[in-house]
Order: C-alpha cells, then structure tokens, then sequence
C-alpha cells in the first residue's frame, strides 16, 4: 500500500473516493474476499489535473510595486532661497593676494610673475635664440662652451674668455644687466 | 579586517601619475630634461615642471662625477635623447655648477594659460644661464628707517674720519 500525499486537493479528494469504494468493496479486491475479485468493471479514465495557476500571484497590485521617492512638501520662499544662495560660503572667495609690480606697474599676484615683464623677458629671450640658431646653422650642433649676449657697442670682458658671443643689434636694455 | 588596500587612497606617493602608462611618464619627463638642457629655460604646466625638477637636478649630480664615471654616462645617455647635449652636460654644465652643492634650477610660477585650459604654468631655468633675468633682484629703498639709519651712522663715521 502506497500513500500518496498530493499537493492537490482535487487528486487527493479522488483518491480518498476510490480508497473508499475499494474498501466498501465496490471495486473487487484481494481484501475479505466477499465479492469476487477481478469482476466486470468500467475503465473510466481519471479526470485530468486542472491546471491552476502557477504562479498565484500575477501582478503585485499597485500598492506594492512602487518605488518611495523623496520629494519636497512645499514650495520654498524666496526668504529661504536668499539665506541659502548667498551665504558665505557659496560666494566667490576674494582675493587678497594682488599687488602691483614695482617696474611696470602692472597688477599682479603675489607669488606669480609679472604678466607684463615676463612677456618682454620672453620675447627677447626668442629674439637671441634665433641669433643662436642662425649661428649654430643646423640643428644638433650645441657647442662645447658657455655663450654671452652682448649688445651694440659692447665688447667681451676679461670674464668672456672662451665664450661664445651672441650679437644682438639693439641697445643694451635697461632690465638686463651685464654681468 | 580591512585585509586589501581600498582604492583612491594614495597617502605618501611622491610620484605624479603623468601620460599613459609609467614608461609613458618617463618618456614625458625625459623630453622635458632634454629640453631644459639645450635651451636652459622652458614654460610647461607646472606639475611637469616640479617633477621634472628633482631629475634634473640628480642628473646633474651624476654628471659632477665626471664623464669617465659608467654610470654617469649611462644615465645622460638615457636622460638626453639628443647625444650632443651629453657633450654639453659633461663639459659646461658640470664645470658650472661645481661650485654649488645643490639647487641649481629655479622654479618659478607664471600667469595661467591663455588657452581654453587655463592651466598653472611654470618657467624652469638652469641658473648661470646667459639669457636674460626673468626676477630682478629689488634692494629696499633708501627712505626706509633702517636705511635712513644706516646712512647717518656712516656719515657720522665719515665726519669723525676726516676730523
């Protein structure tokens, strides 16, 4: 005898039926042995499993499947807005650290270079590269020795031994002073 | 139990992260110190500059040893892509800096980039160099209190010179 535990509800009340009848003889069986075994029966065929649903639930209802999401309750006056927008520390930092360039007169930073007076620096120091590039005649050819710029009417000093002279033909300007 | 380094922290790097990869940022570095060697003075970024600064410096360490020196030369063969600059180095340079026992480049801030950028630049020099100055050195002036007294004592020093 095999028991058989369905998870239907429907087979399982089936079964009690024909446990039932089985023992109520109805069905011969090998049991007490009242009515003949193995008489005429109708072979009926068992209702098929009704298919329920599988999956019970479908659809969360509406209630279940949205997300909370945070959003404000009301609307901010501009009383607020101003307090948040301009305090302290979300305007722009001044700067303190802005002077004037003693030569030029230009402003500047402190611990920056003059704008002004680096520009002139910069194109004189192009101005005597191109001499030296024009002297040197091809690239790679750096030579072995110190170089000296010297302006019109400048001749080499005792310290411009074995240097090699850079002419520029201006005067000497006043912010570069020889050594 | 924290058991692995958690990622962006980076407390006490010394190097700079530069280019694509660290072969890259050597390559980088190298063509600056090349560049600072022959013109004696450049303007790049100045995160470039500043890590620049600390090899140029060692290389001209290693070339105070003197060209006969192995690893000297084989450091400016690998620093110095352009091979008359080595020449340079061992013979103008080294014999500059002789005297000195460090620092021999300045470093000096320059007003952002004018491009979309805006990046921080920095000019690096070779000090020694025979451009011209990009920093006049200012005495005080002579109205200040200090002067002022300063002058008065040597005029009194004068006076009782010549009495």
């Amino acid at each position: 005898l095999v028991l058989v535990r369905s998870p239907l509800p429907r087979l399982r009340a089936l079964l009690q039926r024909c446990w039932g009848r089985l023992e109520r003889g109805l069905w011969p069986s090998v049991f007490g042995g009242q009515s003949s075994p193995w008489g005429p029966a109708l072979a009926v065929q068992g209702p098929t499993l009704i298919p329920q649903g599988i999956n019970d639930a479908e659809a969360p209802s509406l209630l279940e499947s949205v997300v909370w999401m945070a959003a404000p309750k009301q609307r901010r006056t501009i009383e607020v807005n101003r307090c948040r927008r301009r305090n302290p520390n979300k305007l722009i930092e001044i700067k303190r650290n802005i002077d004037v360039c003693p030569e030029c007169g230009n402003l500047k930073q402190k611990h920056v270079l003059c704008g002004y007076c680096y520009a002139k620096v910069k194109e004189e120091t192009r101005l005597i590269r191109m001499e030296i590039y024009k002297k040197e005649g091809g690239p790679f050819n750096t030579p072995t020795v110190e170089t000296v710029v010297l302006y019109e009417g400048e001749k080499p000093t005792e310290k411009d031994k074995g240097k090699r002279i850079i002419e520029r033909a201006r005067k000497r300007p006043s912010w570069f002073v020889q050594n | 139990m924290r058991l692995s380094v958690a990622a962006a922290i980076s407390h006490g790097r010394v190097y700079r992260r530069f280019g694509l990869s660290p072969r890259s940022r050597l390559d980088l570095l190298r063509n600056l110190v090349t560049a600072l060697v022959r013109y004696e003075r450049i303007e790049t970024p100045w995160a470039r500059a500043d890590e620049m600064r600390g090899y140029a410096e060692r290389l001209i360490d290693y070339a105070k040893r003197g060209d006969k020196d192995e690893r000297a030369m084989r450091m400016a063969d690998f620093w110095l892509t352009e091979k008359d600059l080595v020449h340079k180095l061992f013979k103008v340079l080294a014999p500059r800096f002789q005297p000195h026992p460090g620092s021999y480049t300045r470093l000096l801030q320059i007003p952002n980039r004018d491009g979309l950028d805006r990046a921080k630049m920095a000019v690096i020099e070779l000090k020694g160099n025979p451009l011209p100055p990009l920093v006049r050195p200012r005495r005080d002036s002579d109205k200040t209190l200090l002067n002022q007294l300063l002058k008065g004592y040597r005029q009194d020093a004068q006076r009782a010179a010549a009495a």
